[in-house]
C-alpha cells in the first residue's frame, strides 16, 4: 500500500527539461527497460519549457473504463495499475481516451503500460524514480502536509473538460485550487476553436 | 429464488450460462450414447466440468456487457456473420496461430515468461485435450474381450481401432498426460521462479490471483504423476487414495476456473477480434489531431469510442461544442494540461511563480526515503 498521507505534486513550470525522470523511469521493477514518463517540449521554436507528465491516477478512471478486458484496476490506495497482462489486448481505447494522455500500447507486446507510482517502490517506503532524481523538483512526492511549507501554489486534483469533472490522486499545483482546472482545447488552438 | 436474489446474479448471463451449461450436457448425452459409455469413475470430474462451464460462461456473458466489450464483441460477430468474413478468415486464422497457440507476443514481452507460459498454456491444452473427451464419454479404452493383450478405442461408442498393449501407440496413449504433467510442472515452476525474481510482479501479485492458480496446477500435475508412480513402481498401492486426492484437485481447480485468473483463458481470443478491427481501420484512415494536425486516430475508432463515451456519460467532453476530447492526440492532451496550468499562474512562463527549489529543504526526519 503507498502510504495516504503522501501525496505527487506536478508543477510543469518547474521543469528544465533535463531528462533524468526518462532515464530514471526505465529503472522501474514494474516496466524495467521502458520509460513510462512523458516529457514533451511545449513549443519548441517559441520556449524552452517542457513538460513531465505522469499518470494523475483519477478516482474514477476513464482508462479502466473504456477497457473491453477489464484488464485496468485501481488498488484501495487509490492507485492506478497498468493493464493485468493476461488480460490486456492491445486494443488502444486506455491511450486514446485517457483524458491526460498517459498510457501508451506496445504494439507486437499486445500490452498497455503506464505510470503506477513504481508501485514496487512506492508500496515498500521509497519514493517514485522520477521524484527521486527531478533536480528542479517539477515532480515531488513528499507528505501532503509538506507541501505548503514547499510552495506558495497549492495542490489542485480537480480537473473539467467541458462538462466532465475528472478528479485525481496526483495533483498539479495552482495558485487558486478551489476552482477545477478547466482543460480548454481553445489554449492550444492558435486563434481559439 | 431468494438464493438467487441474495447472489445478485444477473438475468442475462444466467441464461446464458444455463443454455451453455444445456448445451454441452445435451453434448455429453450425445456423444456418450444417453449417458451408456460415461465411466463411473469420472463423474466427479463431469459434474465439476458442467460447474465450470455453467461459471465461466456466466462470467463470459456479463463480461461482454460491459459497454466497451459489447462493442468489440459485435463487431467481431457482424464481421464474422458478413461477406468480409471470406476475407477475414484466412488472417483470423493466423493470428489464432501466432498470438493464441504459439503466443509470441508474449515472447516479445518477455522470453522467460513465454518459455513458462507456453510450458504451461501447451501442457493444459494437452491434458484437456486427453481428459474431457474421456470425462464426456466420448472416448473410452476397453481391453479386448477375445485378445486380452489388446487395448480397444470407442469414439462415440463406436469401434476406432484397437492396440498391443506393448506397442508405442500403447506407450503414448498411457503416458500423454504424464508428459503435459511435466509440462505443467516445468512451467508452473518457471513461472514461480520468475515472480521471485521480478520486483514488479512481486509488488503487485496477489496470493490468491496470481499463486494460488500454480499451486493448484502444480498440485494436479504431481498428483496425476503419482498414479503413475504407484501404478509403474509400487505395485498399486495407495493407488485408491491417490486418485481420490487427484480428484480433489482438479475439482478444486475446476470450481476455481470462473473465478480467478485462469478465466483469461476465454477472454483471450478478443484479441484476433481487435486485430481484425484494427486492420479495417487502417483501411479506412487515421484521423487528424484537432490540436497538433497530425494524424493519430482510426475512424472506425473514432467512432466507436465516442459512442462509448456517450454510454458511459461521458459526452459532455468537447471544447466549444466542436471539439470533442478524443479529437486531440496524446501529446496535445498532455500539453494542454501544462498551458492550463501556466494560464492558471497568470500567463506565461513566470520562473519566480514558486519559491526556489532549495530555499525551504524537507525538514521531516522522517521523510520518505529516495
Amino acid at each position: 500500500m503507498v502510504p495516504q498521507d503522501y501525496g505527487f505534486f506536478i508543477d510543469p513550470q518547474r521543469c528544465i527539461g533535463c531528462r533524468s525522470c526518462v532515464g530514471a523511469c526505465a529503472e522501474c521493477g514494474t516496466h524495467r527497460g521502458r520509460s513510462m514518463i512523458h516529457l514533451d517540449e511545449m513549443d519548441r521554436f517559441d520556449s524552452p519549457q517542457t513538460v513531465p507528465t505522469v499518470c494523475m491516477h483519477c478516482e474514477d478512471p476513464i482508462c479502466a473504463q473504456v477497457c473491453p478486458s477489464d484488464a485496468i484496476k485501481r488498488s484501495e490506495d487509490g492507485v492506478v495499475h497498468a493493464a493485468q497482462k493476461p488480460r490486456c489486448i492491445g486494443c488502444q481505447n486506455c491511450e486514446l481516451s485517457c483524458p491526460f494522455g498517459v498510457p501508451i500500447v506496445f504494439s507486437g507486446l499486445e500490452q498497455m503500460l503506464k505510470c503506477d507510482l513504481c508501485y514496487d517502490r512506492t508500496s515498500v517506503g521509497h519514493k517514485p524514480m522520477c521524484a527521486t532524481v527531478c533536480p528542479s523538483q517539477a515532480l515531488l512526492f513528499v507528505r501532503k502536509d509538506e507541501v505548503a511549507n514547499l510552495r506558495h501554489n497549492k495542490p489542485l486534483r480537480d480537473f473539467l473538460i467541458g462538462s466532465v469533472r475528472v478528479k485525481t490522486r496526483n495533483a498539479i499545483m495552482v495558485p487558486d485550487p478551489d476552482t477545477p482546472l478547466h482543460l480548454d482545447a481553445a489554449l492550444l488552438i492558435d486563434g481559439g476553436l | 429464488m431468494s438464493v438467487f436474489a441474495e447472489l445478485d446474479l444477473e438475468p442475462r448471463p444466467l441464461l446464458g450460462a444455463a443454455l451453455a451449461t444445456l448445451a454441452l450436457g445435451g453434448a455429453v448425452a450425445l456423444g456418450s450414447r444417453g449417458g451408456r459409455w460415461l465411466d463411473p469413475a469420472l463423474l466427479g470430474y463431469l459434474l465439476a466440468t458442467l460447474f465450470a462451464c455453467f461459471g465461466v460462461a456466466y462470467r463470459y456473458f456479463s463480461w461482454i456487457e460491459r459497454p466497451a466489450t459489447r462493442m468489440y464483441f459485435w463487431h467481431t460477430l457482424r464481421t464474422l456473420l458478413s461477406p468480409k468474413a471470406l476475407k477475414a478468415l484466412p488472417r483470423m486464422a493466423v493470428l489464432t496461430l501466432d498470438q493464441i497457440f504459439l503466443q509470441r507476443f508474449i515472447e516479445k514481452r518477455s522470453l522467460k515468461r513465454w518459455g513458462a507460459h507456453a510450458l504451461l498454456a501447451w501442457g493444459c491444452m494437452l491434458g484437456f485435450a486427453v481428459t474431457l473427451p474421456l470425462v464426456f464419454g466420448w472416448v473410452r479404452f476397453t481391453s479386448d474381450g477375445l485378445n486380452p493383450d489388446r487395448y480397444q478405442a470407442w469414439l462415440f461408442g463406436i469401434p476406432a481401432g484397437s492396440f498391443p498393449l506393448g506397442s508405442f501407440q500403447a506407450f503414448v496413449s498411457f503416458h500423454v498426460l504424464d508428459l503435459a504433467a511435466a509440462m505443467v510442472i516445468a512451467g508452473c515452476a518457471l513461472s514461480l521462479i520468475r515472480r521471485k525474481q521480478d520486483e514488479g510482479d512481486a509488488a503487485t501479485q496477489r496470493f490468491d490471483l496470481d499463486l494460488l492458480p500454480l499451486v493448484l496446477l502444480i498440485a494436479v500435475s504431481t498428483t496425476g504423476l503419482m498414479l503413475t508412480a504407484s501404478e509403474k513402481w509400487l505395485q498399486g498401492r495407495n493407488f485408491g487414495t491417490l486418485a481420490y486426492l487427484h480428484e480433489l484437485t482438479v475439482i478444486l481447480l475446476l470450481l476455481g476456473l470462473p473465478f480467478g485468473k485462469l478465466f483469461h483463458i476465454v477472454q483471450r481470443p478478443a484479441q484476433v477480434g481487435v486485430a481484425i478491427y484494427k486492420a479495417e481501420g487502417e483501411a479506412e484512415g487515421r484521423l487528424a489531431c484537432k490540436g497538433c494536425g497530425a494524424g493519430f486516430i482510426r475512424a472506425n475508432q473514432r467512432r466507436d469510442l465516442e459512442a462509448l463515451w456517450k454510454v458511459l456519460e461521458l459526452d459532455g467532453a468537447r471544447h466549444g461544442g466542436t471539439v470533442h476530447h478524443l479529437d486531440l492526440c496524446p501529446m496535445c492532451k498532455r500539453r494542454l494540461v501544462a498551458k492550463a496550468q501556466g494560464a492558471r499562474l497568470h500567463g506565461a512562463f513566470d520562473p519566480f511563480a514558486t519559491i526556489p527549489v532549495y530555499a525551504e529543504p524537507i525538514s521531516d526526519p522522517i521523510s520518505m526515503k529516495s
